[in-house]
């Protein structure tokens, strides 16, 4: 077919944790060169500690830490497939030199610390545009690179809070919640990888690069548009309304055969809900006063949602989404972790790749939030191990020959092995 | 710093879309590229429209088709004409509006465009360069394809729901469509590469974008985690009441070990400085529920921002959660304006979300949406060579749609 998507731009990847790692993860799939850059005293939190603690509570293939857990761990493995792995020490002059050379050779630069860890090694934007003016500086930050809170750290779980999205995340009339899977990650990834088309867009036309300045807040915020409008116009501050939902009636999780087993349905127009009543063998129920439309739904949901789950109780999770769809209306099982990895539609569509890493094992891997027809993304690669691609990259690409590196790998400018207390 | 080149326009000011979904994630992600300065004509059936024109809430706290809060967040800066893509004649006016269009947005059950002549094959052919976005609940692919979706129903099949809520309670929905805008947000960047690759390569192509497959990228610990033997389950919640609302103090494990002893003098207990259950990450994780309520007696008589603020300043992991109210008045969301207010001759003014990520010398595209079919006379007149008359029928329609 065609050659891959985004071949020939490659990225300097300072990025850790979640939401920059998920970006990097999604441009190396659609084949970028990604150059992942860490320190043997300050690695990717993904990679945990170097000397295991008892208590951590990171997870390990099979729950063992193994002889470098660094390159074992779930987050790591999942998060940085398609990267290439080199160790700097940015605070030594000789490895920050080596990086501004990495910086020249790159056409982005990517990272999500804490606001001013870059400015503090001398490597922000102004340094770096500097010597690359080419160069787009992709800055994720929890609160964007201004502003009286630009310093403050974040989590995604405290960024769901200070966004507002714990604020309508919550069963009904029942305290904030977050999600427990970091929501704004994976959001903030896919829309940081976006913003860095439409700064190459502009790199086109104008010839430069840019800072492009993303606030995790921010973005997280917009998935709350229409309650701001509604605050705004109405003076309606919006809560905690469970499963439930402002138009659609019955709307929730139903409880299915099996242990946690649950199957969502959402019934929006009069169709939806007339194919429900005979999906479950029900067909009066569509003359019950009670439910006769859709206001007085609503004010018997209760009601509805018993007589559906004494349905539902009786059959599988799956049993209930295909009796269900096969009449019309909306519905799918609640599916945990490894369900998903098995499930029939997933697999069709070819969303999976199974990847046997050399220090974890063979596992499948998500991949992208997209299929284009013309550009297939690349097979995922493993992970890889901490400073793996040294010798390729300071060799390959800044053409350092391979004593010099021995001798920074000697300096522990660069290396394999994490310092013990990282 | 000025842009001295002269092409100083926005990114996207070259790009015609034409927006033919509905509901969230489609008009989400045509929104985005409105922002960016894309011309986006949104086709909407003549009379009743983009269904979420029908979505509560409803500006002035009653219904009025052109008041829908979601609909006019979902809609900013976008042009409305309205189309019966069942009417041939009519589907041929489409044809002609996506032979000079840029990008199609479309979120159809998958095969129903085709059945009217306005699948992706019959468009690449008068226009090879065309970006045919559709945005579905399974995909354009695999058994599912033709199922129903939902937010509800992407976030469960997807794996997200699973472990959110609590243990004792049933899976639980993230609140709002949250699910439907990360779709957009993901069809937002596949068209965006779409474009980067025609950029570059110089061809079109078709982008599927399924909730399913996006609900399953977005959930990034549950399938990786399952599969190491670590089963993913649904959490307590470690908020703390504060006197008005909820904060998450972070002083479990986000505490460095020169902190640790202000954060015991802040909440006045000294004696806890060197208490070995205490003075590790780890110790504070194990022992976590007795230092809860010693933060509990702490953050239960101060106002939430000011915990925020205070525990920050110590350089911790803090988090307050804001309601929509809060976020209007923080004064970081302020300092950096994030929130612009559209003047609406219909709806007066409103506070929007802004621009989604900044970059130096550009602006972000926000006004108002439009009323339906406001631009059938500029578009479907102006260039198409619609009548009088033609637009007399349009707005008039007669039979019914289907296909939805």
């Amino acid at each position: 077919m065609t050659k891959p998507a985004l071949e020939g731009l490659r990225i300097l990847d300072l990025t850790q944790v979640a939401a920059g790692p998920y970006a990097t993860m999604l441009l190396g799939l659609m084949g970028a060169e990604v150059i992942k850059v860490e320190s043997l005293t300050r690695m990717d939190i993904n990679r945990g500690r170097a000397t295991v603690a008892p208590g951590d509570t990171r997870v390990y293939p099979g729950g063992v830490p193994g002889e470098h857990p660094w390159n074992r761990t779930a987050h790591h493995v999942h998060r940085n497939i398609n990267k290439q792995d080199v160790t700097l020490d940015l605070a030594d002059p000789k490895g920050k030199e080596l990086f501004l050379k990495l910086v020249a050779a790159c056409d982005v630069l990517i990272e999500n610390y804490r606001a001013s860890v870059m400015d503090r090694l001398g490597l922000g934007y102004e340094a770096v545009s500097e010597v690359n003016p080419r160069l787009i500086y992709v800055k994720i930050s929890s609160q964007g690179a201004t502003g009286p809170e630009q310093n403050y750290g974040s989590l995604g779980s405290t960024l769901e809070q200070t966004a507002g999205l714990a604020s309508i995340t919550g069963y009904e009339n029942g305290p904030p919640l977050m999600t427990n899977e970091t929501y704004p990650d994976p959001v903030v990834g896919f829309l940081s990888f976006g913003g860095l088309m439409a700064a190459l867009r502009r790199r086109r036309k104008t010839g430069k690069g840019c800072l492009l300045d993303l606030s995790q807040r921010e973005s997280t915020a917009m998935l709350l548009g229409e309650a701001v409008l509604d605050f705004s116009g109405n003076g309606t501050v919006a809560g905690t309304i469970g499963n439930r939902h402002r138009d659609m009636v019955p709307h929730g999780v139903y409880q299915c055969v099996g242990d946690d087993m649950w199957t969502a349905i959402s019934v929006s127009s009069e169709d939806e809900w007339l194919g429900l009543c005979q999906a479950i063998g029900q067909p009066d129920l569509a003359f019950d006063p009670r439910f006769e439309e859709r206001n007085t739904r609503r004010d018997n949901q209760d009601d509805l949602d018993e007589i559906i789950t004494a349905w539902t109780m009786e059959r599988d999770h799956y049993q209930v989404m295909h009796l269900l769809q096969a009449h019309g209306v909306p519905a799918g099982a609640v599916l945990n972790g490894s369900e998903t990895i098995m499930d029939p539609h997933l697999a069709a569509r070819g969303f999976w790749d199974l990847v046997d890493h050399s220090e974890a094992g063979v596992y499948k891997q998500t991949t992208t939030p997209w299929v284009l027809s013309k550009s297939p993304r690349l097979a995922a690669t493993p992970a890889p191990g901490l400073g793996e691609h040294n010798y390729q990259v300071l060799g390959g690409l800044l053409g350092l020959s391979a004593s010099e590196i021995d001798d920074l790998v000697e300096q522990r400018i660069t290396g394999e092995i994490p310092s013990a207390e990282a | 710093m000025e842009n001295n080149n002269e092409d100083n326009k926005a990114i996207l000011s070259d790009i015609k879309v034409l927006d033919l979904s509905q509901g969230v994630p489609g008009p989400f992600a045509a929104k985005f590229l409105a922002g960016l300065g894309a011309e986006v004509v949104k086709v909407e059936a003549p009379g009743t429209g983009d269904y979420s024109r029908q979505s509560r809430p409803f500006l002035g706290n009653r219904y009025d088709a052109e008041g829908s809060a979601l609909f006019s967040y979902l809609n900013t800066s976008k042009k409305s004409v309205t189309l019966s893509l069942d009417s041939p004649s009519q589907a041929d006016s489409l044809k002609r509006l996506a032979e000079k269009s840029d990008i199609l947005i479309e979120s159809y059950t998958p095969g129903y465009l085709e059945s009217l002549g306005l699948g992706y094959k019959a468009l690449s052919e008068i226009n090879p360069e065309l970006i045919y976005v559709s945005v579905t609940p399974f995909g354009q692919s695999g058994p599912y394809r033709d199922y129903k979706g939902a937010d509800i129903v992407a976030q469960a099949i997807g794996g997200l729901m699973y472990t959110v809520g609590i243990p004792e309670r049933e899976p639980l929905k993230v609140g709002g469509e949250a699910g439907l805008y990360t779709i957009g947000v993901s069809a937002f960047s596949a068209t965006m590469l779409a474009l980067h690759i025609r950029d570059e390569q110089g061809f079109g192509q078709h982008v599927d974008i399924s909730a399913m497959d996006v609900m399953a990228v977005a959930q990034i610990h549950s399938s990786i985690n399952h599969q190491f033997g670590h089963k993913p389950v649904r959490r307590p919640t470690n908020l703390v009441q504060a006197k008005d609302g909820w904060v998450s103090p972070g002083l479990d494990t986000g505490v460095q070990a020169a902190t640790w002893p202000k954060v015991c003098e802040l909440m006045g207990v000294p004696e806890m400085v060197d208490d070995p259950k205490f003075t590790t990450p780890e110790a504070r994780r194990a022992n976590s529920q007795e230092l809860l309520s010693v933060i509990s007696a702490w953050v239960g008589t101060k106002p939430k921002e000011e915990v925020y603020h205070t525990l920050q300043a110590l350089r911790t992991i803090t988090g307050y959660v804001a309601t929509v109210e809060d976020l209007l008045v923080s004064r970081q969301m302020v300092d950096r304006e994030f929130f612009q207010t559209i003047e609406d001759p219909l709806l007066g003014p409103l506070a929007y979300p802004g621009a989604p990520f900044r970059m130096e010398g550009e602006t972000w595209n926000l006004s108002r949406p439009p009323r339906l079919g406001e631009h059938n006379e500029e578009i479907l007149v102006g260039r198409l060579g619609y009548s009088e008359e033609d637009l007399f029928q349009l707005a008039n329609p007669v039979g019914n749609r289907d296909g939805e």
